[in-house]
């Protein structure tokens, strides 16, 4: 029996916390309850806190009464900073810094240990804010996020930071979707009803899986490591609708816009963002987790679709994502820290009725089977 | 993300001033995103009712117990929080307000919300995006239609 321990970042409950069908503390009580002794809790500061940033002493009562009636515990608290806040000007690494030292004490006094930042948050921010995080002993990971990957400069900055100064309080949260190998079939099933063409679909799964599998490389030229998925997807999008892109973007761009053309007949706009898709992988391999395990404060279990493995009643699998291999390593390494559940192909139901929702707490149930199951294989 | 949830489907009403002159319509809308957000973000919507675009000058938002405000004065709110869990009301300045029945609204919201630095960055303080382009909707790239009741 291994020591990783299982949690659920709340990131998995946005839906139901949408439409007021789990509140906070509802969502605590899934977790504790019925995820067959997972404990941890990660929480989304601007989406679980109401009077985000001050709320009132009652809510710091509550939350650890929650933690005790649940028995659950919290494991880390994922911060934000957006750089137009002020608008009349982009904040400096220093109003950023700020920011982060106000989250870390927030986290702190919510019984944290861990504050886990953006991908894209500059080094030099998190060190700024370091004494904070050593005074409350919070742990400080930046969020390592496809497309970005583990053998990058995002993560031998903190690396190499680390070993120069010794400091137990900086480190890295790997988040699963690093392993994804292919784009979910959620994710590909929505492209369609937004009008793509399923040969389009074929076609990204073919070159990701042939680029898996070693029958191609035709991936392995793209750097895409300095960049947050959510941004290159939104660049892609305003590159096929402005023609405009950072430049070295462009060329990936391109690429993924000539596959279609060359391959796709009669295919519009919409084909090349399900050729995007294979821009968000970062073709990580489970082996890159070794020399990084001191670095690891938690790991964000991302998943797109849980669904049964074909003819095992009851146990589950995500098709796009590799979870056998790292737990492997991670078992192998002797990680003892947390994964924590987080769910995100929510939104690729939320195209159509209430009736076509997926249920997030019937998702998470079945990930934590799996990790159970692999965990304690 | 929540493309078909962002308005609320019975909230689309005219309203009217203390002399009972219809003035404009109004709806619920919520974030379109998985966070709240400092309030200051929000940077207006693309909205075409119908076929008629109502831009960012006749629109103003409700949000956390306080009168409509102007885009201009919501980029001040600057340590204003957005809550997840709230919805505002987006109003539109419409002398006679809408017709009853079925209206065909196009919608999307810019927040300038984004994962860390970006290159727009220094130009969207200069000059804000116009809704409606895909900037500051990440997450719901697309604009989306709805088709709504006018309520009574």
């Amino acid at each position: 029996m291994g020591k990783i321990k299982r949690g659920v970042s709340l990131y998995s409950y946005q839906q139901a916390q949408f439409f007021k069908e789990l509140d906070l503390e509802g969502q605590i009580r899934e977790v504790g309850t019925n995820l067959f002794g997972a404990d941890g809790i990660e929480l989304l500061d601007e989406q679980g806190i109401r009077k985000y940033p001050n709320p009132p002493e009652e809510f710091f009562e509550k939350w650890h009464q929650w933690m005790a009636d649940y028995h659950t515990t919290p494991v880390t608290m994922d911060v934000f900073c957006d750089v137009l806040q002020f608008r009349d000007h982009v904040m400096s690494y220093h109003e950023c810094a700020q920011r982060l030292k106000s989250d870390i004490r927030l986290a702190k006094k919510l019984g944290f240990k861990n504050v886990r930042t953006l991908a894209t948050t500059p080094v030099e921010i998190m060190i700024e804010a370091l004494p904070v995080a050593e005074e409350c002993d919070i742990r400080l990971g930046k969020e390592i996020h496809a497309p970005i990957p583990l053998n990058g400069q995002f993560v031998n900055e903190i690396v190499d930071y680390v070993d120069r100064t010794g400091t137990k309080h900086l480190g890295i949260v790997p988040d699963w979707g690093i392993f994804a190998f292919r784009p979910s079939e959620v994710t590909l099933d929505w492209y369609v009803r937004q009008g793509a063409k399923r040969e389009s679909c074929d076609l990204v799964t073919q070159l990701c899986m042939d680029n898996y599998e070693g029958r191609s490389s035709e991936l392995n030229d793209i750097d895409l490591s300095l960049y947050s998925a959510g941004n290159v997807e939104s660049f892609f999008h305003r590159y096929l609708k402005h023609g405009d892109a950072p430049a070295d973007l462009i060329p990936a761009f391109e690429k993924m816009e000539k596959l279609i053309q060359e391959n796709v007949p009669g295919y519009t706009d919409i084909d090349f963002e399900v050729m995007g898709q294979a821009l968000l992988l970062s073709r990580t391999k489970p082996e890159d987790l070794k020399p990084l395990m001191p670095y690891i404060v938690s790991i964000h279990g991302k998943f797109y679709n849980m669904s049964e493995i074909p003819g095992k009643s009851g146990q589950y699998q995500d098709i796009a994502i590799d979870y056998e291999g790292p737990i492997k390593v991670l078992k192998e390494c002797g990680y003892e820290g947390y994964i924590n559940s987080e769910y995100e192909g929510q939104r690729r139901f939320q195209d159509r009725g209430v009736e076509d929702l997926i249920s997030e707490v019937d998702q998470v149930r079945k990930h934590q089977e799996m990790l159970k199951r692999l965990l304690e294989a | 993300m929540f493309d078909n949830f962002l308005i609320r489907k019975d909230s689309l009403r005219n309203e009217t001033d203390e002399n009972g002159n219809v003035t404009g319509f109004m709806f619920a809308a919520r974030n379109a995103n998985y966070r709240g957000v400092y309030l200051s973000l929000h940077n207006g919507y693309y909205i075409k009712v119908d076929g008629v675009q109502y831009k960012r000058d006749v629109q103003t938002f409700e949000i956390n117990g306080q009168k409509p405000r102007t885009f201009e004065e919501i980029k001040t709110a600057v340590w204003e929080h957005w809550d997840f869990d709230d919805e505002g009301i987006v109003h539109v300045k419409k002398p006679g307000g809408l017709t009853p029945g079925m209206h065909k609204i196009e919608f999307q919201q810019s927040v300038l919300a984004a994962y860390g630095y970006l290159p727009t960055d220094e130009e969207w303080v200069k000059n804000p995006p116009e809704p409606g382009t895909g900037a500051g909707s990440d997450k719901t790239k697309n604009i989306v239609t709805y088709e709504l009741m006018l309520q009574e």
